[in-house]
């Protein structure tokens, strides 16, 4: 087989799909651990709650053609590069002249890695245990969220709107620790809680208590929370065990360059499961559903390129739509990083940026997301901000113009506005 | 391609163009006395940009490296085989407005009341675009991008303002890289 993409998620199927348009006489063959190719995860949280139906989930249908082979239900069990091979937990060999590897992440399990586990204990990742978790549901109406990121944040407000009865545990002191500062959280705890959401921040998940085989209680900071659910979202590692003896790894982790390749010239990898060093040192980890799509793409594109091209954007930016508070992620806050804000927390508007010198280096609008794109692209770019950089926080949707230098602001010309291929 | 080129020395920042946007493509009366009753109030897919000094209506410039079409989590981004035309299929969006943070130039609104991302499409079905056709100063017209595609980036000013035949008055490409 020519090109063999491990990982039928965001990043893999937009391997294989990108492949055979890019190199239309190179056949593909896709392997997909699991049942399904083709859903959207972010949309699992509404899928669970039932407001959802499954196969709204799905966004893409095989279409007949010889040359792209989709195989799902087959795990692969290593990677045997001196013979450029896999081997399938199904005893099969299949061998490859160029390899994409898209397996994704596995949700992080704490303090659970009993045997003897009651029922109801679920992590929230992908379709397949959402559908048990959807039919769990129907039966049981009080649920634990751990972990209060953007996916147990999602969760917890997607299922306390369809009617349960939700409390949500997160051990930092505020709710989205890895995005928002404490008082642009706030507004999101209050949103929460107006929906009736218990909240137990700063609290670590200490034990459980099981009836007859069924969870009965998350004990929590000393405090037992009733529940027959418990639903995990404190993040994922990288699915890279069946990599172990392959020697792609260094440190538990899957490096490639900002081109998506590995140390193997003829492997390269994208997604959730990759850390991307930089010629700098840097290693970045930008695991959201954008860029999965577009290192997919990348590393499609690369695999019979000469000289393989980088990735441009590093940023992991994300947004987030609670039912009445939308969220905007830029980029953390980090320590060194000076921070400017626009208070309107009475109005449920809270809108930062986090600078450095005069680069915008990360920031969230929560509230009002107005300018969101605007200033993502002056993030990107490290344009340096000039002028009164709290203009551009004041909510407002018209701040295109600010961007444009004086000099084509002049009336008298006629233009067209076009963008170039401004971010290829 | 045909996209939307606008004459900057020609708009006034009226907004008619804004108005008729959401008239004709967000109401369901089409008429300006229908389609203020009706909730949610219909929105425009462009904005007139601008302060005291210049304006200019900015609709989305269906661009050739679309970063919206990577970003959107549940493909409802395409872009259209025929016209090249970057689009929302609404009924597959699912209101997560990721899309508008990728849009550099802003120009795909979250449009919360209907749960669907608000952009132009050029109006692709129809044999000119709405805005084109109501705008009193004639500031919009509608240009063949391929004609500027073809030609090296340095020298699209200067044959631009040739092909428009006047000098000041040309068609100028602009981009935020320069
Ligand atoms: C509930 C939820 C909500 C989310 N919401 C958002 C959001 O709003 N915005 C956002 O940007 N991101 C969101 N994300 C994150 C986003 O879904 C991921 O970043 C993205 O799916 C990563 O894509 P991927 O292809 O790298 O990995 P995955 O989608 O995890 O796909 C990897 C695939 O590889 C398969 N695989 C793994 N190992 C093997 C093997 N050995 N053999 C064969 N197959 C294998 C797996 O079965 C899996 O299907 C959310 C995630 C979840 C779970
Ligand atoms: S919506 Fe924005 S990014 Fe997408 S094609 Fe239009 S102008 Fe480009
Ligand atoms: S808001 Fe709609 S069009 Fe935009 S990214 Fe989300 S699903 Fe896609």
């Amino acid at each position: 087989m020519e090109c063999v993409i491990i990982g039928g998620g965001a990043a893999g199927l937009q391997a294989a799909l990108h492949c055979r348009r890019c190199w239309p006489e190179k056949s593909v063959l896709l392997i997909e651990a699991e049942g399904d190719v083709g859903y959207c995860n972010p949309l699992l949280p509404q899928f669970m709650a039932g407001q959802v139906e499954e196969e709204k989930l799905f966004f893409w249908q095989p279409a007949e053609d010889p040359l792209l082979q989709i195989r799902k239900g087959i795990k692969i069990r290593s990677l045997d590069r001196p013979t450029q091979s896999l081997n399938l937990d199904n005893q099969e060999k299949i061998r490859y002249e160029r390899l994409i590897l898209a397996p994704g992440g596995q949700p992080i399990l704490p303090l659970l890695r009993r045997e003897d586990l009651p029922e109801g204990i679920f992590p929230v990742r992908t379709l397949a245990t959402a559908r048990k978790i959807r039919d769990w549901l129907l039966k049981h109406k009080e649920i634990v969220v751990l972990g209060g990121g953007l996916v147990g944040v999602k969760t917890a407000a997607y299922l306390q709107l369809a009617g349960f009865a939700v409390s949500l545990v997160e051990k930092e002191d505020h709710l989205l620790p890895q995005a928002l500062t404490k008082p642009s959280a706030r507004l999101v705890e209050r949103h929460l809680q107006r929906l009736g959401i218990r909240l137990f921040l700063g609290c670590l998940l200490e034990d459980i208590q099981e009836e007859k085989g069924i969870l009965k209680s998350a004990k929590v900071s000393g405090q037992w929370i009733p529940g027959e659910t418990l639903l995990i979202a404190v993040g994922s590692t990288p699915n890279i065990d069946f990599l172990e003896n392959s020697g792609l790894l260094q440190d538990k982790e899957l490096l490639v360059s900002p081109a998506l390749q590995t140390a193997d010239a003829n492997i390269f990898a994208a997604g959730d499961a990759v850390t991307i060093s930089t010629s700098g040192g840097e290693k970045h980890k930008p695991w959201t559903w954008p860029q999965a799509v577009t290192q997919g793409k990348l590393a499609a594109e690369n695999l019979f390129r000469s000289v393989p091209l980088p990735l441009n954007v590093l940023t992991r930016p994300n947004s987030m739509n609670l039912q009445g508070l939308s969220i905007v992620i830029l980029g953390a806050p980090t320590p060194d990083a000076a921070i400017i804000s626009h208070d309107r927390t009475a109005e449920g508007i809270y809108r930062e940026l986090f600078l450095r010198g005069r680069k915008i280096v990360g920031g969230a609008l929560v509230g009002d997301i107005s300018g969101a794109g605007l200033l993502h692209f002056l993030m990107i770019n490290g344009s340096e901000v000039d002028g009164d950089v709290a203009r551009f926080l004041k909510p407002q949707s018209r701040v295109f113009y600010q961007l444009l230098p004086s000099s084509k602001r002049q009336r008298r010309r006629a233009r067209i506005l076009f963008p170039k291929e401004m971010l290829s | 391609m045909k996209v939307i080129g606008v004459h900057l020395d020609r708009c006034t920042g009226c907004k008619t163009c804004e108005l008729y946007c959401a008239v004709e493509r967000g109401s369901n009366g089409k008429t300006l006395l229908k389609a203020a009753q009706e909730t949610p109030l219909p929105q425009p897919r462009l904005r007139v940009e601008g302060n005291n000094e210049f304006t200019f209506p900015l609709q989305c410039r269906h661009c050739l490296q679309a970063p919206c079409l990577n970003a959107c989590l549940n493909a409802a981004l395409v872009r259209d085989p025929e016209t090249n035309l970057v689009l929302v299929r609404e009924e597959r969006c699912i209101a997560c407005w990721t899309c508008t943070l990728f849009c550099p130039f802003g120009v795909i609104f979250p449009w919360p009341e209907r749960k669907f991302a608000l952009k132009c499409d050029r109006c692709a079905f129809m044999e000119n675009p709405v805005c084109l056709e109501v705008c009193p100063c004639q500031a919009l017209e509608l240009v063949e991008l391929e004609d500027f595609e073809k030609i090296p980036g340095q020298r699209r000013a200067e044959v631009g303002k040739t092909l428009a035949g006047k000098k000041e008055k040309g068609l100028l490409l602009l981009d935020l890289g320069e």
